[in-house]
């Protein structure tokens, strides 16, 4: 912005020190958001109206594409453990190959970075625009409180979704992997439903709900956030969905690590 | 949009609320391959402008950079964590962790998490910046002035990328094995000298891994830019245009993980 | 000599322009009038081949705009000045990079003349010191008089105006007619204005064309419009409306 010159060490000191304040902005905002979400959980203010229509838009919009993601993750997945067991001969382990890092890990995060996707980034989207439009401040001005009307809804409703696609998701690959199995590997289908039941325990499902819950709150959070600061017009939307969805990726993947550190 | 639905006999409206899918979709992969073979002709046949394309390197690379380091860190960590907690209960023997890691990596995660990450960052900013050019008319101002939308704005974000793709799983194997010696290390007591074993890795995981970048550099900007340069409309349309690069661009990578993954198995067999 | 026949377009398979008829004669300046929405910045962008039409044809001097391959339209359009409605400048450029643009395309003129050229078009629309600005730093009137420097710099023998005044205080507007004139009695420039600016189109075009939801009402010279007896064109011409409200 300035045009005077700067010796290169301050430029560099400046562009850390900007990047760090953006950064902190970011978090701060995000914070007050969930101080904000948790004044309204006790007691618990949810327009059910406004809830419902947002679930029915959120499940039919990414069921699709959850559908589609999970049942090539779980053909992806068998195919990778199928190089391993083809070489070791033991094809009695590739349901529990496929479905242990399925369950656990690949699932969550593919479904929640198609989620943050699908869903975070339309979010992010239609906040924004209302708020360019003014429409949020319309809301305020009517003395309806943002927070309470449009975020509450959507945290509640993408944290519900996000449980039931993985769950969907986690069947729908382990059909995925058996197709793979069967028509590409050539290992019977009854073989690795066989391993996926013996070898697959319910810790290892839970697991992956845990984290569906997580990233279901993390990305709704982050998208309101994002959303309800857009600021410049057409522009300004398209800046703040990409904020959106690469704070949603980043968020997912500290938080499956803290979840897997905890809960091994 | 269509015509007052509730009017049709039922069987009309289930043929309607299956087809409808299926004709968006085909008209969606339509554009694409459209834009993906006029990109393919300007780009062997129009001239190169290498300031854009070492900006577009500039900015899907470098700026790149440190979100990959982000992401793919916490992603080594996270599966050395799972297979060695896996390895102890079963076996015990946490030998073959590091080298069995790397050829994972190098086979699906590393080339896949990163075009996801690629799709979510620099796809959603390709098609942002795109679909605000065309609400803001300049998208017509550079046809005005015979500059073709493809051959100007796609090309060198095209070039940029599969350059960029390259290289950031090259980068991301590497952030990804160290963050995950880090956690072999201080949690399972593995040392380093037995975490960095190349035995396994072959030319067949290079190979894999670096196809798999090198087309998935080569998808996402074509989806992106596509899904930017049919924007109408005004914020909203550019708000739905990012969100559209973002999905189309990451099922791409997912559909073409499989085939690649499934070809690489038949290629494996055969060998 | 720029003719426009039968030309419709649809829109989710309503028709937003119905069987538009229009002819510019070289030299004569058209003024487009009409409320918002009703299809002018579309016919604009027909007429330049950024739109394809459903039916009908465009010629100009006597080649037909859908009909020209990619290098034949190309050589077209740099005949053909455009100043958009958004400014439409590129935001990735700074002014002078903006106005040089049209010429690099052309590629006919060295880095040397192109730089005496824009600082030429800078000096003109009175800007002459914001070459290295970028166009977001740029209050609106300055955008819009950078837009034409850009539109005009290749010295182009047709020029549209998409409402050139849009949301300007009226000093700045008067600068910018000030200019459009400049282009008619100087470059002789055949022309096409949009303008909500009944008073400021006035002094410019010779010839107007009233479209009203997607169709033409209206299109004669000044005092064919000045003697009808058309509601439209008379609330239009003498800026009232003698509608109740509603």
């Amino acid at each position: 912005m300035a045009s005077e010159i700067k010796p290169i060490w301050q430029r560099v000191l400046n562009n850390i020190g900007d990047r760090f304040m953006g950064w902190s902005f970011e978090v701060g905002g995000v914070s007050l958001l969930v101080w904000e979400i948790m004044r309204n959980t006790f007691p618990p203010k949810l327009d059910g109206e406004e809830t419902w229509r947002n679930m029915y838009k959120v499940g039919v919009k990414s069921f699709p594409i959850v559908v589609v993601t999970a049942l090539l993750v779980g053909a992806i997945m068998v195919i990778q453990s199928g190089m391993y067991i083809e070489q070791y001969g033991a094809y009695g382990l590739l349901g529990w190959g496929a479905g242990y890092s399925v369950f656990r890990e690949v699932g969550p995060i593919m479904i929640g970075l198609m989620f943050s996707g699908r869903v975070g980034a339309n979010n992010t989207a239609e906040l924004g625009t209302m708020k360019v439009t003014d429409q949020i401040d319309a809301l305020r001005a009517l003395a309806i409180d943002p927070v309470r009307y449009l975020v509450m809804p959507r945290v509640f409703t993408m944290i519900v979704m996000m449980f039931l696609l993985v769950v969907v998701g986690d069947f729908v690959s382990l059909l995925g992997g058996a197709a793979t199995s069967q028509y590409l590997l050539g290992v019977d289908m009854t073989l690795f439903a066989w391993s996926v039941i013996t070898y697959v325990s319910l810790a290892d499902f839970l697991h992956g709900l845990y984290k569906a819950v997580a990233f279901g709150f993390a990305i709704a959070v982050i998208s309101c956030h994002f959303g309800l600061n857009t600021s410049g017009g057409a522009v300004g939307v398209g800046r703040s969905v990409n904020a959106s969805v690469v704070g949603s990726a980043i968020a997912i993947f500290i938080l499956d690590y803290l979840i897997t550190y905890l809960d091994t | 949009m269509a015509a007052a639905p509730e009017r049709m006999p039922l069987h009309h409206r289930m043929l309607a609320s299956v087809g409808e899918p299926v004709i968006h979709v085909a008209d969606t992969v339509k554009g694409i391959m459209r834009t993906f073979a006029l990109t393919l002709h300007y780009t062997l046949r129009g001239r190169k402008r290498w300031d854009a394309i070492f900006e577009q390197l500039h900015e899907i690379g470098n700026r790149s950079v440190i979100f990959i380091a982000f992401t793919l860190g916490f992603l080594g960590m996270i599966l050395i964590y799972q297979a060695g907690y896996q390895a102890m209960k079963i076996t015990g023997d946490l030998q073959l962790l590091g080298g069995l890691f790397l050829q994972l990596l190098l086979r699906v995660f590393a080339p896949t998490i990163t075009a996801m990450m690629l799709a979510t960052r620099v796809g959603s900013g390709m098609a942002a910046q795109i679909g605000s050019m065309v609400v803001t008319e300049q998208v017509d101002a550079l046809r005005m002035c015979a500059a073709q939308p493809v051959d100007y704005l796609v090309v060198p974000r095209f070039l940029a990328s599969i350059v960029m793709s390259v290289v950031l799983t090259i980068f991301a194997v590497l952030v990804s094995y160290l963050a995950g010696a880090m956690v072999a290390n201080t949690a399972f007591g593995v040392n380093f000298y037995t975490f960095f074993d190349m035995s396994f890795v072959g030319w067949f995981d290079v190979n894999i891994c670096l196809t798999k970048a090198l087309v998935f550099g080569a998808t996402i900007p074509v989806i992106a830019c596509q899904a930017g340069l049919i924007v109408t409309g005004g914020s909203e349309g550019v708000g739905q245009a990012t969100t559209t690069a973002v999905v189309n661009c990451s099922l791409a990578v997912v559909i073409l993980d499989f085939v690649i993954s499934g070809l690489g198995y038949v290629v494996l067999n055969l060998l | 000599m720029i003719e426009v026949h039968n030309v419709t377009k649809l829109h989710f398979g309503r028709p937003v322009l119905k069987d538009i008829t229009l002819s510019i004669p070289e030299g004569s300046n058209l003024g487009l009038i009409g409320p918002g929405g009703a299809g002018k910045s579309l016919l604009l962008k027909i007429i330049c081949g950024l739109v394809v039409p459903d039916e009908g044809t465009v010629t100009i001097d006597g080649q037909d705009v859908f009909e020209l391959d990619e290098i034949e339209i190309a050589k077209l359009r740099f005949r053909i000045g455009m100043l958009f409605q958004n400014y439409a400048l590129f935001d990735f450029m700074n002014v002078a990079d903006n106005i040089a643009f049209p010429l690099r395309q052309e590629g006919k003129l060295g880095e040397d003349e192109i730089a005496a050229k824009v600082q030429e078009q800078l000096d003109s629309v009175d800007l002459p010191t914001i070459g290295h600005q970028f166009p977001n730093e740029l209050s609106g009137g300055m955008k819009k008089r950078v837009s034409f420097a850009r539109a005009v710099v290749p010295e182009p023998p047709i020029v549209f105006y998409d409402d050139p005044t849009a949301g300007l205080d009226p000093v700045t507007s008067s600068k910018i007619f000030l200019l459009l004139k400049a282009m008619r009695d100087e470059k002789g420039v055949t022309s096409v204005t949009i303008s909500h600016d009944i008073e400021g189109i006035k002094d410019i075009c010779d010839n107007f064309a009233l479209l009203d939801r997607g169709e033409l009402i209206f299109w004669g010279s000044r005092d064919e419009v000045e003697s009808t007896d058309l509601s439209l064109v008379r609330q239009f011409w003498d800026g009232f409306s003698d509608d109740e409200l509603g």
